[in-house]
């Protein structure tokens, strides 16, 4: 859309500076041409309001031919031509005008007309140029302005990712159900409140830690979803089980926070709803190309599956999809009543051997 | 004094939250706990044969919801939800709770929940819980799955598994897979519950889930019969036909 039809009181604006410009011509036709004021008004105003109009395709003009990429010859040369041109046809149409308006009278302002042609012509020239200028003006000022949302808009995406990515990261019913547990367990066993503390302590400090960095040892990613279940243990007793089989290669990457969410899922989506509870079995295989990862629980058959079950799976295939495109998968079916989730990424691995894989484990050693 | 006592029932599927309330509740005297429910399947299982005075009932639970054991338990028991969940709080309000603790809770937050129930025991308020469970109900989606109540033994019937509702009397029964199911209910009440894109009433004593029917026949002048996939023949009325042919 044309900036100026986009909005009335541009429109009122230009056509009164326009209006302004026809005085000017209506001027010249009155004095140098010795019309009488009045029929140089109704002659000058009309055709200053049709070169209005017709001035508004310079803006069409100045977009086709942006200033960046356009040679200045090509730019000078387009300039020109279409300038001349323009004025050209508003002279057609003065003239047009001119005969309508004068129909059957003297022929005193046909002459007039004559002798003040090229006056015309110039002045529409210069008209154009200027409309043409004005365009250029605007369009590089929109392009600052949109370059200047868009800035805006990423930042802001950014913001919202992060803050979703947060959130995705703690339920704080997880927080507030494990408060409960230790609250039951400070008059019943005291050490074991005091172990949930730590637990509860670390799990948070690790699942900050690790959201903030880019890539994490496998091992790492491990040992934050074994930390989450043995907090939510506690709460299950015997109906939550775990079963870890994952192969030692202290070198493999990946993004961290993936394997967290689904096992979030597996207890409050899987476990949680089953009677008698059952297993957890996280599994991994890794070849030279891929990494896998399988997350397999029992479900509630009777419980209607929500479409997407959960925001956590929907968030982990929106990050996968971030970081390698088309390379990575998940997918997630059910079958005699295991839901299974399956994760295929491209293995990467860390050139230094493992050193973070180190500082893990040397953790866990003196507990 | 076993008159006085408070006898209790703790519904919670973790086994710690069930001990808070049981600790809770030993500074008490005069409050008993009757017995301690994993499940919303054991908890209708204890009210049905302890008819205790209250209930101390979680929501998230494996099978049945806290909402769902108030809707069979139907009959007016007081409930003290407690959860970790804030946003039953509106509902709970509507089925007339008692109070709503929220996980972690404190013993003083505990006792003042006690003392309301006290209050309200003493004044014997009636509770038409089974009516507000409903009205709640027509609010939101439509139902997922039916519950049905057969002595101390809960029937969870998911709604596509339903062939046909009839009414029998002050009754509906449920068929499915050629069983049927009886409930205490009306055929209007049920229908207000079903998905309407599904389920049809094609008779003033049948509502028809529309996936079931293999086709429709005229039986004689301005009567339809119903035939549905198993071969069962249901009566199609003139209205319900309209209604049929509307969705079909």
């Amino acid at each position: 859309m044309h900036p100026i039809l986009a909005r009335g009181t541009r429109l009122a604006l230009y056509l009164a500076v326009w209006t302004i410009i026809g005085l000017l011509l209506a001027a010249l036709l009155a004095g140098p041409g010795g019309l009488a004021a009045s029929q140089a008004l109704a002659i000058a105003l009309p055709i200053a309001l049709a070169y209005a109009f017709f001035c508004l395709s310079a803006w069409y003009v100045a977009r086709s031919t942006p200033i960046g990429p356009t040679g200045p010859v090509r730019l000078a040369a387009t300039a020109l031509t279409s300038s001349m041109i323009s004025s050209a046809v508003w002279l057609a149409v003065a003239r047009g005008w001119l005969e309508v308006f004068t129909r059957g009278s003297d022929l005193a302002s046909g002459r007039v007309f004559l002798a003040v042609r090229p006056l015309i012509f110039g002045f529409g020239v210069l008209l154009y140029l200027l409309s043409l200028a004005i365009s250029y003006v605007v369009a590089a000022f929109e392009l600052s302005r949109q370059a200047e949302r868009r800035g805006l808009e990423a930042q802001v995406h950014a913001r919202e990712a992060e803050l979703r990515s947060l959130r995705a990261q703690i339920d704080p019913h997880f927080l507030f159900n494990s408060l409960h547990s230790i609250s039951a367990l400070t008059t019943a066993d005291p050490p074991a409140a005091r172990r949930m503390c730590v637990l509860l302590g670390d799990f948070f400090r690790d699942s900050l830690a690790l959201g903030s960095e880019d890539r994490i040892t496998l091992g790492r990613e491990l040992q934050l979803a074994e930390r989450f279940l043995e907090i939510e243990q506690v709460r299950f007793g015997e109906r939550l089980r775990v079963s870890v089989e994952v192969p030692v290669d202290g070198r493999v990457l990946l993004p961290p926070l993936l394997l967290q969410p689904l096992v979030e899922n597996a207890v409050t989506h899987g476990v949680a709803h089953v009677l008698d509870g059952g297993l957890i079995a996280i599994s991994s295989s890794v070849t030279d190309a891929t990494l896998r990862i399988v997350v397999e629980n029992p479900c509630d058959l009777d419980r209607p599956r929500r479409t997407g079950t959960g925001v956590g799976l929907s968030n982990v295939r929106a990050r996968l999809r971030a970081v390698y495109g088309d390379d990575a998968r998940v997918t997630s079916k059910e079958a005699d009543g295991i839901w299974r989730v399956e994760l295929t990424l491209p293995a990467e691995r860390s050139q230094v051997a493992g050193r973070q894989e180190m500082r893990s484990t040397n953790a866990e050693l003196p507990s | 004094m076993t008159t006085d006592s408070l006898r209790v029932v703790v519904v919670d599927d973790e086994p710690l939250a069930r001990a808070v309330v049981r600790e809770y509740v030993a500074a008490h005297p005069g409050v008993e706990v009757v017995a301690e429910c994993a499940n919303g399947f054991e908890a209708v299982k204890a009210v049905s044969e302890l008819s205790p005075d209250l209930m101390f009932l979680d929501v998230q639970m494996p099978k049945l919801s806290g909402f769902e054991v108030l809707e069979l338990v139907g009959r007016s028991v007081p409930v003290i939800f407690t959860t970790a969940y804030d946003q039953y709080a509106l509902n709970a309000f509507e089925v007339h709770a008692i109070d709503y603790l929220l996980k972690p809770f404190s013993a003083e937050r505990f006792a003042e929940a006690l003392a309301r129930a006290r209050e309200r025991l003493a004044a014997r308020e009636g509770m038409p819980v089974e009516a507000l469970v409903d009205g709640i109900r027509t609010k939101q989606a439509p139902l997922e799955r039916v519950l049905i109540r057969d002595g101390s033994k809960v029937h969870v019937l998911p709604i596509e598994k339903i062939d046909y509702v009839e009414a029998q009397d002050d009754y509906v029964a449920f068929h499915s897979d050629g069983k049927s199911y009886l409930k205490d209910q009306t055929l209007a009440a049920v229908e207000r519950l079903l998905d309407p894109a599904r389920f049809v009433r094609i008779h003033r004593s049948y509502l028809l889930n529309i996936e079931r029917i293999a086709r429709v026949e005229l039986y004689a002048k301005d009567s339809r019969v119903a035939i549905l996939r198993d071969g069962a023949k249901l009566p199609v009325s003139r209205a319900g036909y309209a209604r049929l042919a509307k969705l079909l």
